[in-house]
């Protein structure tokens, strides 16, 4: 007969393979000073790690429920693009700075979010971007990556 | 008294009480936005505070937290979204008071019932957290090391779907922490070599990673339209008749919430839970519960409010976060190099008193902004996810990046958003990693120094009273939930 996986088991294997990494990690500190007292460097984190191990296995043993639709519902094109710009945010701050990125963030973002006509978008996203211009850039005088471009302008 | 003077004298400092008056306007604002709880927003706004020295920024942060527990109940009583966790119990009975046409009713008595479990909640803070420091006085590190230990092991019963669960974050967190260089050996751990890691983790990239781009990349999943408010309507003062029946409700949920308070771990959300709880036990008029009665909004919106007093005590007098939020704030004391103890009451009297002096302001003013704006307020929510989220994002890159200017903590925020993200689709809490985070250097500091004094033997801990009476507490509350059921089957196999 077919029975629903138990979703504790892949989180419980997940969290023992965090735990066993880190503890292996542990080998390659350096080693302590001869002459120190009490615990050295690495027996804390691999105290941790113990635990955690034991953690998991408590885990998988306990019976768990996969969660519902409405709490996490599956992944569509939409969520990995949002998910996507969001991670090329990162390169763009270095290419064309963060003046540039944000407003081409929000149009996009929005846009793929949906729901919001493009003017809208467009006009909050030079609304915001200007703001955060002058609270951060002009008020707090913070120094925000101005990318190749902003170099390449002086900026 | 002297003290509490003086803190109230830096509060009539314009800059002090203008900080005071805009993190209560932030904290309403952010509270009433469904997703973006108060947490998230001391998370997000950590950056800012930097720039601010300790003082203002201790009254800013606490101002939000305080304002935006009210502030989810706007929502949660106007949409039936809750804006801010807390006020989960109240959108029970308030979202049915609206339904009825009782919306400003219901929004007047959440506004009352707030400040008045706020209120009674920071006159708590003002005597039990120097009686609190003043015992501490006498705590060693095997001491601190027992009470960081019960905090944690307090986490289980916070948020997310299992104790399990929670436990396993905290432990995470824990790790997390270890990572730089041991300060007792000067020895880099997880490091790999990498120079930005050697002083460890921030703090602030993976608050507002777990807390800000987790929660946006979960909205992303999701992508649901905007809420729409079912009644608008301006608060409105209850009457004698209202406020008498609802008297013991709200003193009940102040005493609640600013016990759930005060134990670490525990914040505004479990003491709502168990005020509604409590409440209704109390209440003449049990029948109108689930009906839209006004003692049950009363009750946890006194108790949700009372929780934030409470959880101040432990943050302040012992450095262990009453709450996730405190966590937060906790945090961000220490980046202003702060560390909250027993020690901060002869040290830095003042500052203490100008937090427990700003909590009082921004629960008067978040009462006066409440009856007279909430209409403003609950517009809040509708603004589109699609211009909200992406916006979060930027501020969070921002708010990453500045302290440090470094696009490293950038990184680490996004990896941490994506912990966020994943936590939170596998029924983790990130509050309890952040427990972890933020304990973990006083957990493995007071470990190494407890077995210096013992000679590297455990059994020292077994001549420490105060010390074994934490642990048994910690055991005690770690086996419960499983001695219970296991109570329970018997009894149920019996019958």
């Amino acid at each position: 007969m077919w029975t629903a996986r138990n979703p504790n088991h892949t989180i419980a294997v997940a969290v023992a393979a965090v735990a066993a990494a880190a503890f292996v990690g542990t080998y390659w500190f350096d080693p302590v000073p001869p002459g120190l007292p009490g615990l050295g460097a690495a027996e804390f984190p691999r105290l941790l790690c113990l635990v955690l191990l034991g953690l998991a296995g408590l885990l998988a043993m306990t019976p768990g429920t996969a969660p519902s639709e409405g709490d996490a519902p599956p992944l569509d094109r939409g969520a990995w693009a949002v998910f996507g710009i969001c991670l090329l945010f990162l390169p763009a701050l270095e290419v064309i700075g963060l003046w540039a990125a944000i407003p081409v963030f929000l149009v996009a973002a929005g846009l793929i979010w949906g729901a919001m006509p493009l003017r809208i978008l467009l006009l909050n996203a030079a609304g915001f971007t200007l703001a955060l211009w002058v609270i951060f850039a002009k008020l707090f005088r913070l120094t925000l990556p101005t990318g190749w471009l902003g170099a390449a302008l002086g900026g | 008294m002297e003290g509490f003077l003086g803190g109230l004298a830096i509060l009539i400092d314009p800059y002090v009480m203008l900080m005071v008056l805009l993190g209560t306007v932030l904290g309403i604002f952010v509270g009433a936005l469904p997703g973006i709880s108060g947490s998230t927003t001391i998370a997000l706004l950590l950056p800012m505070t930097i720039a601010m020295g300790p003082i203002p920024a201790i009254c800013f942060l606490g101002a939000i937290y305080c304002a935006a527990n009210f502030g989810g109940s706007i929502t949660a009583i106007m949409v039936n979204a809750p804006g801010d966790p807390s006020a989960s119990a109240t959108a029970l009975e308030g979202f049915k008071m609206a339904e009825k046409g009782q919306a400003g009713l219901a929004l007047g008595i959440s506004a009352i019932a707030s400040a008045i479990g706020g209120i009674v909640s920071v006159f708590v803070l003002i005597v039990a957290a120097p009686l609190l420091a003043r015992a501490a006085y006498s705590f060693g590190p095997p001491e601190y090391f027992a009470i960081a230990l019960f905090g944690l092991s307090m986490c289980a019963a916070i948020g997310g779907d299992s104790p399990l669960k929670n436990l396993i974050a905290a432990v995470l967190g824990l790790l997390i922490a270890t990572v730089g260089m041991d300060l007792t050996t000067g020895i880099e751990r997880f490091s790999f070599g990498i120079y930005e890691l050697s002083d460890g983790i921030g703090f602030v990239p993976v608050l507002i990673g777990l807390f800000a781009v987790g929660e946006m990349l979960d909205q992303a999943a999701k992508r649901v339209g905007k809420a729409q408010i079912i009644h608008l309507d301006a608060a409105r003062v209850p009457g004698w008749a209202e406020f008498k029946k609802c008297n013991r409700s709200i003193w009940v949920g102040s005493a609640v919430g600013t016990f759930i308070g005060v134990l670490p771990a525990l914040g505004a959300t479990t003491a709502a839970l168990i005020g509604y709880n409590e409440t209704r036990r109390w209440s003449k008029y049990k029948h109108e519960f689930g009906k839209g009665s006004i003692e049950g909004v009363a009750g946890p919106e006194a108790a949700n409010n009372a929780a934030v007093g409470g959880s101040m005590v432990p943050t302040l007098a012992l450095g262990i976060p009453g709450s996730a939020t405190t966590a937060i704030i906790l945090a961000g004391l220490i980046v202003q190099g702060v560390r909250p103890g027993p020690h901060l009451f002869t040290e830095q009297p003042t500052l203490l008193y100008a937090v427990f002096a700003s909590m009082l302001a921004a629960n008067l003013f978040y009462l006066v902004m409440g009856l007279s704006m909430a209409k403003l307020f609950a517009r809040i929510s509708l603004i589109p996810p699609a211009i909200l989220w992406p916006s979060v994002f930027v501020l969070s890159v921002i708010g990453a990046y500045g302290p440090n200017q470094s696009m490293g903590d950038v990184l680490v925020m996004l990896v941490a958003g994506v912990v966020g993200f994943l936590f939170r689709r596998t029924g983790f809490s990130p509050a309890p990693l952040i427990m972890g985070l933020v304990l973990g250097a006083m957990v493995e500091e007071t470990l190494k120094q407890s077995l210096i004094i013992f000679d590297d033997d455990l059994a020292g801990f077994l001549g420490r009273p105060i010390a074994l009476t934490l642990f048994a507490l910690t055991i005690t509350g770690l086996l419960w939930p499983m001695v219970s059921r296991l109570l329970r089957g018997g009894r149920a196999a019996r019958a």
